[in-house]
């Protein structure tokens, strides 16, 4: 499902962050953001965060937690209820939008239809009263730099999507601002043309040393990209850490069933040992499994049970392995999608669905509908969170 | 499928011909008519003659010639005036306002128009008039001795004209302006503008073609406006229009009249034509 070589080139990548650094080393900082609109709803839930320079920061979060919300408060066009919104170290919570050193890629982008496409990287400078020559260089260096040196005299209507988003994003760049926020950029593009522009937009944000700050509901734009990843919902940042720590460190339910792909079962605790947990499934399916960060439990537990695709071991036919956990299968179906592919096969005992992923070897070519598979995988690899109720 | 197949034609052609009748009947046929009359001179009873003398007339009697200029510039001032009140409203009822209130507000805008021209005229006379609201309101404050008249002034004919005028152009403009995205506008300050680059560099651009067919509908229908100016204006505040009405209907010159109908219609298309070339915009795109 995630490109998992890119995350940890991008977790060697990830500057270590020094605890003893003082508050100008962050080029952002949030103190217990609060917002409550009008009718009392409260989009964004006492949120803090630090963001050190030149970092690929993503916040991460279902439809509706909050983030566009959350964003506009730190571009300065929507005012938090309490709380207080540093830019190296100065104070901006009061400061108009037009007075920040932030810029906004907008979700669609909003580059002017009036201007050309010089005309619009212009713009800002044109605002800060930058000698018109100036303006001129300062213009032709960013279009060489996002790679379209050419398109200076083009209407925007003459550009295409990926396009549209490089000039976006040089018109923001272009006045070198502390931080740039994105409002998820790529979710207007088709799949393909996204997939590229993740690994561009990392590689503009490397290049330009900016400090990003990326929202979206997409995981795996997130992990792909980001240096820190913090997930949101319901308005509250739920966990913060690096990609590789979100996706096998997730904190807690709601984390481990977002941010990575899994199988998830509901059921209960029936003993606990010094070798893991003994559950047993809703759906009457025994496991071995161990207990997520910071969980502990008791014997009869409400617990959600996570395995990731990757972590299943499968053999064809009857099969024995050491794992603690087996099962089983008939396959259902066969999700091919290159590196990616995936089996569905179906559990005969508990009629529950389990996704795995295809192993890249010759054996699993000519898997058909039916077959008997054997799966098993790890107590380690088996997390259980607590569910409330 | 590509316009040149015949059944196509013909549907496209069935569908115009409403429109193209129309044309022809209502507008081009009378024009025609028009012109040749203009064109020509009464020799003697039932006898006409090619001759254009009814154009030398509008040129040589100063009266003509000045009515003419007087409307033309009172009319650009209405648009003007217009245009200038108009825009504040409608970007409030376009981007300040949300949900009901707007469609309220934009209601309430269109409501006096209901109400005929000729009652609503008469509804500024009311609070004009000598013994009218406006007056007696001052001589009540006590702010003036006797009663004043503020009506048949150009003063007078100038709110009126305005007044009638509001409604399009504020439908224009609401529409263009309610078709520009608050991120446009978010992203004008965004980048360092501020209220007034914004609007100058990000809002007025958008709004232009808005602006442009609005105040082409104004200053076309000002132009031609007739009951507004013969009922707020004073003796001395001719109108064109009037002139025209005076030859056709209390001379009786129909050659006259129709002369000045022709001209009027030429000199507001070049006017048109010079504020569209003026403000760089195309007529199609204004109309699209
Ligand atoms: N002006 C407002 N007044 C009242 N409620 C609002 C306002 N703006 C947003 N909300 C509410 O706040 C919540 C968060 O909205 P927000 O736009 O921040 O979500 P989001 O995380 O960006 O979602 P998406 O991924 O769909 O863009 C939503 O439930 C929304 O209805
Ligand atoms: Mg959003």
């Amino acid at each position: 499902m995630t490109n998992s070589s890119s995350i940890i080139t991008d977790v060697n990548a990830h500057p270590t962050q020094d605890s003893s650094a003082g508050p100008d080393t962050y080029d952002l900082e949030c103190r217990n953001i609060l917002k409550t609109f009008d009718g009392g709803f409260t989009a964004v839930d006492n949120v803090s965060f630090q963001i050190p320079k030149g970092s690929f920061f993503s916040i991460l979060g279902p439809s509706g937690c909050g983030k566009t919300t959350l964003l506009r408060m730190l571009a300065g066009f929507e005012k938090p209820t309490s709380g207080d919104i540093f830019i190296k170290g100065q104070s901006v919570t009061n400061t108009p939008p037009n007075k920040r050193p932030v810029n906004m890629v907008f979700q669609h982008l909003a580059l002017f239809p009036t201007m050309t496409v010089a005309e619009n990287i212009a713009y800002g400078l044109r605002q800060r009263k930058v000698a018109k020559h100036e303006i001129g260089d300062r213009v032709k260096g960013v279009l060489q730099r996002v790679g379209l040196p050419d398109s200076g005299n083009k209407n925007i209507a003459q550009l295409s999507g990926g396009q549209k988003q490089r000039i976006a994003i040089a018109r923001c760049l272009v006045l070198n601002p502390d931080v740039l926020l994105l409002d998820e950029p790529l979710g207007a593009l088709d799949l393909k043309l996204r997939e590229h522009m993740k690994i561009e937009l990392k590689q503009l944000q490397e290049e330009f040393g900016t400090t990003f700050v990326y929202i979206t509901h997409d995981q795996s734009e997130a992990l792909v990209m980001s240096d820190q990843v913090a997930v949101m919902n319901h308005g509250a940042f739920v966990q913060q850490g690096t990609p590789h720590d979100l996706y096998y460190h997730p904190k807690d339910a709601f984390v481990a069933g977002f941010v990575g792909e899994s199988n998830r079962w509901m059921g209960r605790i029936s003993s606990q040992s010094a070798n893991g947990l003994e559950i047993t499934t809703d759906s009457g399916l025994g496991l071995h499994g161990v207990s997520g960060e910071n969980q502990s439990f008791n014997n009869g537990d409400k617990v959600e049970i996570f395995v990731r695709p990757e972590a299943i071991s499968l053999v064809r036919g009857q099969g024995d392995s050491n794992n603690s956990n087996q099962l089983a299968c008939h396959v259902v179906n066969v999700l091919f999608d290159g590196a990616k592919s995936q089996i569905l096969v179906k559990d005969p005992q508990s009629n529950g669905e389990v996704t795995v992923s295809m192993p890249q070897t010759a054996d699993f070519e000519n898997l058909r509908k039916g077959e008997l598979l054997s799966l098993s995988w790890t107590t380690e690899q088996t997390r259980c969170y607590r569910v409330e109720g | 499928m590509s316009l040149r197949t015949p059944k196509l034609r013909l549907g496209l052609l069935l569908l115009l011909t409403p429109m193209l009748l129309w044309l022809l009947l209502l507008i081009i046929l009378p024009h025609v008519n028009m012109a040749i009359i203009s064109l020509s001179e009464r020799v003697s009873a039932g006898e006409y003659a090619f001759s254009l003398s009814n154009y030398a007339e509008f040129f040589t009697e100063s009266l003509y010639w000045n009515t003419f200029l007087r409307t033309a510039t009172m009319s650009i001032l209405v648009t003007f005036l217009t245009l200038i009140i108009a825009f504040p409203v409608s970007y409030y009822i376009a981007k300040m306002l949300r949900g009901r209130t707007k469609g309220l507000v934009f209601a309430l805008c269109l409501i006096p128009f209901w109400v005929s021209e000729l009652v609503r005229t008469y509804g500024w006379m009311i609070l004009l008039r000598e013994t009218g609201v406006v007056s007696s309101s001052l001589q009540w404050l006590g702010l003036t001795d006797g009663p004043i008249e503020f009506l048949y002034n150009d003063a007078a004919i100038i709110v009126g004209l305005v007044y009638t005028s509001m409604l399009f152009m504020v439908v224009p403009l609401t529409t263009t302006l309610d078709s520009l995205d608050d991120s446009y506008i978010e992203a004008g300050y965004d980048l360092g503008g501020n209220g007034f680059t914004v609007m100058r560099e990000v809002v007025i651009p958008h709004a232009m073609p808005g602006i442009v067919s609005g105040c082409i509908v104004v200053f076309m229908l000002t132009l031609g406006n007739y009951l507004t100016p013969a009922l707020l204006g004073g003796k001395d505040s001719l109108w064109f229009t009037e002139q025209i009405f005076t030859q056709f209907i209390t001379r009786f010159n129909w050659e006259q009249g129709s002369a000045f109908g022709i001209l009027l219609l030429f000199l507001s298309s070049f006017i048109v034509w010079l504020g569209l070339k003026l403000s760089r915009q195309s007529f199609t795109r204004v109309m699209s």
